[in-house]
């Protein structure tokens, strides 16, 4: 058996065709024909096996070779290339710039939708408003050059710019102003309640648009920077969830609420001041926080906004990048139910304030997040600092507590809702800041939408936290349906006094007089005023500081490699 | 073939409970999808309303028949969310996570496979003793980890060794770069693919170690000449094939949901994150659906398994007509 099997490994070496069918004829003939073919079948084609896994050998480092040869012939290529331009002129300017974000929208129908993803990526960029917001947080002009106000405070007059479009070509002038207000009320598209004080909106010409108020309300104009604001043609249709078409400096080219949405330059845009200065800009949400440094290291995004601040520390003291914190209207609001038993105690509610070290907070989240003290943050009107009202002290608080009955042996038991974006050593730091005072503090941690429903859509909670991100938002404290369940009549007047004033100065006057009351009452703990840490590439320029998360022109970023 | 119809029949049973089951324990959840689309500055008024226009407000009885009637058409209905039909989510994210599991399992067999053999063929104690600790050290390495390991070592611009990327999956997708696609996959397929090769190396062992004790056919094939290793890698192979089909579609199902944390760590637009995010956005038509066609395919796995060990072990089926 061997010398055959030697036989026929040396005809396969010469000719493996004929020695395979010689080899199958020498089975078929023996007498136990199982066993001889199962003894040959492996030995049978394997010389031409083996002379298989040499030509795959062969052809892997073959393609291995090409690949790394022209790999390095690219690679050398930009090399050259960048050192040429290195002498000719300055850095090149990209013509995509990839930024990463956290929260993704899940559509893009801005009427319908919550979500401050979405007034993040598309006003200003693809949609325009009337009036526009600036990084400042204050109102610009937008799509009308000007407007008067009566003195009494009803009437607004805009004055539209001239040849304005919308992307697919369509004119945009007056009529589309109005219509598109009017459309807002009628069919209560999202945030129309904002401007409930507004009648009607009719266009007067083709360039101008009055708007008719039933009450003043200083906070109108502000809010027609935002979604009630917006223009839209009344003339095109579009799948709103999954496009948006406007006036803005970018179209939408794609979007897919679970990787990107990519913007290309409207090259139909009718304003000079905000072309787009880059023609590709790609927004990827990435909604892990590793993953979104992991992007920005391999330079799959040039911008990350925000980005933890603790995880941003080694991109601080690399020179590559710029690390910089910004302010934005995030308020992290510890809300006490005020209908609730044992919460009704203003005692207790006090003990809770004074009990909580914010600085602690704040140095655990990295040190960034500024203290806040109550309602109003620092980017808004009627701010004032009230991080001094219920300062840190523990003594205080312990004090307060026996007054109402409850100390660390015999503690007062509460549960405390929060979704679980926010991360658990909050709740974590809360409960044990709080245990010494003699609050049995549970946490239940829960999924955004079940809080949305339990605490915030039904009110049943005892305490609550979340990061209540919209500016201009005083007005909760003066609506006592909204879940604080706050009702204080001097806030509530001091506020309408705020809406009816028609000075900014008088409105923020009023506004900081019922702040200052509302934190005293202490129906809640502003935790901390969140301040948004980005990081991006060096040659990143045109990326606001501040409010990033509200308000993101796009049209000035570039970057230079 | 009546095995055929009766397994045909249960299959269609199990479909159905899981239907129900499915439509029942979502409406457990509190919130639905008119509250996260309302948002923090909603009013109950508006909610309302928007329950009104998804039909939410219709009683339970009503919203199912209204879903299942779809399904049996083969409608899976349209997210209420993102107003795209649930179908061609599903089928986006599957391009990624299908490919992604593929490649695991074949990683995992190419590692597993040998390995598990290797650990019975050898007589080493000190071999084998060393084989046994890398099984029951595989198997509990979660993939997370490895997956963070192996970002270390090979992901582009973090790595030791930045050769492969760390993130996302390209946009254009297998169409617009397959090279890219497959490169973005490498990583997470080695993942998940060396922890679930530890799960098939030990069953290897122990489906061969079985088929050897038992004696017999290896000790027959020994008998008519062949070696220890011939007659092991042979016939008792061949006689293990049935168990580790088993264990094989096993694995692809676990992966399924296994897969779900790479993708998050690699940020793959997946099945996984579909899934999250849909009930984390309460919009329940859509994870109704994704979660009757993940059980669907469960089934379906299991069914193909079935005829498979009937067809590979003709002896299951004599058992059966005595």
């Amino acid at each position: 058996m061997s010398q055959e099997n030697g036989a026929h490994g040396e005809a396969g070496a010469t000719n493996g065709n004929e020695s395979r069918n010689e080899s199958r004829t020498t089975g078929a003939a023996s007498t136990d024909a199982g066993l001889n073919a199962r003894a040959k079948a492996p030995r049978g084609p394997k010389g031409h096996k083996s002379r298989g896994w040499l030509w795959s050998l062969i052809a892997v480092i073959v393609v291995a070779a090409l690949v790394v040869g022209v790999n390095a012939f690219f690679t050398n290529k930009q090399g050259g290339d960048a050192n040429g331009d290195g002498g000719a002129s300055a850095a090149k300017t990209a013509d995509t710039v990839a930024i990463g974000l956290k929260l993704a929208p899940v559509n893009l129908d801005i009427r319908h939708q919550s979500g401050s993803a979405l007034e993040q990526i598309l006003i200003g960029n693809v949609y325009e408003s009337l009036v526009s917001r600036g990084s400042d947080n204050k109102v610009h002009p937008g799509l009308a050059k000007s407007w008067d106000v009566s003195k009494d405070g009803l009437t607004y007059t805009f004055h539209l710019n001239d040849h304005m479009n919308f992307s697919n070509g369509d004119t945009l002038d007056a009529e589309d102003v109005a219509w598109s207000i009017n459309e807002l009320k009628a069919r209560k598209y999202y945030n129309y309640d904002q401007v409930a004080n507004l009648d009607k909106a009719e266009a007067v010409d083709a360039h101008t648009v009055r708007i008719t108020l039933s009450a003043p309300d200083s906070n109108m104009l502000w809010y027609l920077t935002g979604r009630p604001g917006l223009v839209y043609d009344k003339d095109a249709t579009w799948d709103e969830k999954t496009g948006a078409l406007g006036s803005g400096p970018y179209t939408v080219e794609s979007f897919d609420p679970s990787d990107k949405i990519v913007f290309k330059a409207n090259p139909k845009y009718w304003g000079a001041a905000h072309k787009a200065k880059t023609e590709n800009v790609v927004i990827r949400f990435l909604p892990d926080d590793n993953a979104g440094i992991n992007a920005l290291k391999s330079g799959d995004v040039q911008v990350l906004s925000p980005i933890t601040a603790t995880l941003a520390v080694p991109f601080r003291d690399n020179p590559d990048y710029v690390v910089k914190a910004g302010d934005g209207s995030d308020k992290f609001v510890l809300a006490f139910n005020m209908t609730d038993a044992k919460l009704k105690d203003k005692r207790v509610r006090q003990a809770i304030r004074y009990a909580i070290d914010h600085r602690q907070i704040i140095a655990s989240r990295g040190g960034v997040d500024a203290k806040l003290g109550g309602p109003i943050p620092k980017v808004d009107p009627g701010y004032e600092d009230l991080s001094g009202v219920y300062p840190h002290d523990a003594a205080k608080a312990k004090k307060l507590m026996k007054e109402a009955g409850y100390s660390e042996d015999h503690p007062l038991e509460l549960t405390l809702t929060y979704a679980n974006v926010y991360g658990s050593e909050l709740g974590d730091q809360l409960k044990s800041q709080l245990k010494p005072i003699g609050v049995d503090l549970k946490i239940d941690y829960v999924e955004f939408s079940t809080w949305l429903q339990d605490v915030h859509t039904n009110g049943d909670y005892e305490l609550s936290l979340v990061d209540h991100a919209e500016s201009h938002d005083f007005y909760k404290w003066a609506t006592p349906s909204y879940y604080y369940h706050y009702d204080n009549r001097q806030v509530r007047d001091l506020y309408a006094k705020a809406l009816a004033a028609t000075s900014d100065e008088e409105a923020s006057d009023y506004l900081a007089k019922a702040a200052r009351i509302v934190s005293e009452d202490a129906p809640a703990d502003w935790l901390f005023s969140w301040r948004v840490t980005i990081a991006y590439a060096k040659g990143v320029h045109g990326f606001p500081q501040n409010l990033s998360q509200t308000v993101l022109p796009l049209w000035r970023i570039t970057y230079e490699k | 073939m009546r095995f055929v119809i009766r397994r045909l029949l249960l299959f269609a049973a199990a479909l159905f409970g899981i239907s129900v089951l499915v439509f029942a324990a979502l409406r457990i959840l509190p919130g639905d999808v008119a509250v996260v689309m309302a948002g923090t500055n909603a009013t109950a008024a508006r909610v309302a309303e928007l329950r009104a226009e998804f039909g939410l407000d219709r009683p339970y009885p009503v919203q199912y028949l209204d879903w299942a009637a779809g399904l049996l058409h083969g409608d899976l209905g349209m997210s209420a969310l993102t107003g795209r039909a649930v179908a061609a989510q599903v089928g986006r994210r599957a391009a990624i996570t299908f490919p992604l599991i593929v490649m695991s399992l074949v990683v995992a067999l190419a590692v597993g496979l040998p390995l598990g053999c290797a650990a019975v063929i050898t007589r080493n104690p000190r071999l084998r003793g060393f084989f046994h600790v890398l099984a029951i050290a595989g198997g509990a390495v979660p993939a997370l980890w490895s997956g963070l390991l192996l970002l270390l070592l090979f992901g582009r611009g973090v790595g030791l060794l930045g050769v492969l990327p760390s993130q996302g999956f390209p946009a254009d997708g297998w169409t617009g770069a397959p090279g890219r696609a497959f490169a973005s996959l490498v990583l997470p397929a080695f993942a998940t693919g060396f922890v679930a090769a530890a799960g098939i190396m030990r069953y290897t062992r122990a489906a061969l170690e079985d088929i050897a004790a038992e004696g017999g056919p290896v000790d027959m094939a020994m008998a008519c000449g062949m070696t220890r290793t011939q007659a092991l890698l042979r016939v008792g192979l061949r006689l293990a094939t049935p168990q580790l089909v088993s264990v094989v579609g096993l694995t692809f199902a676990s992966m399924i949901t296994g897969v779900m944390v790479i993708e998050n760590l690699f940020a793959l637009p997946g099945l996984g994150a579909l899934l999250v995010g849909d009930v984390g956005n309460r919009d329940l038509v859509a994870v109704q659906s994704e979660l009757f066609l993940l059980a669907a395919f469960f089934l379906t796995l299991g069914l193909i398994i079935d005829l498979t060990h009937r067809a590979l072990d003709p002896r299951l089926a004599a058992g059966e007509g005595e």
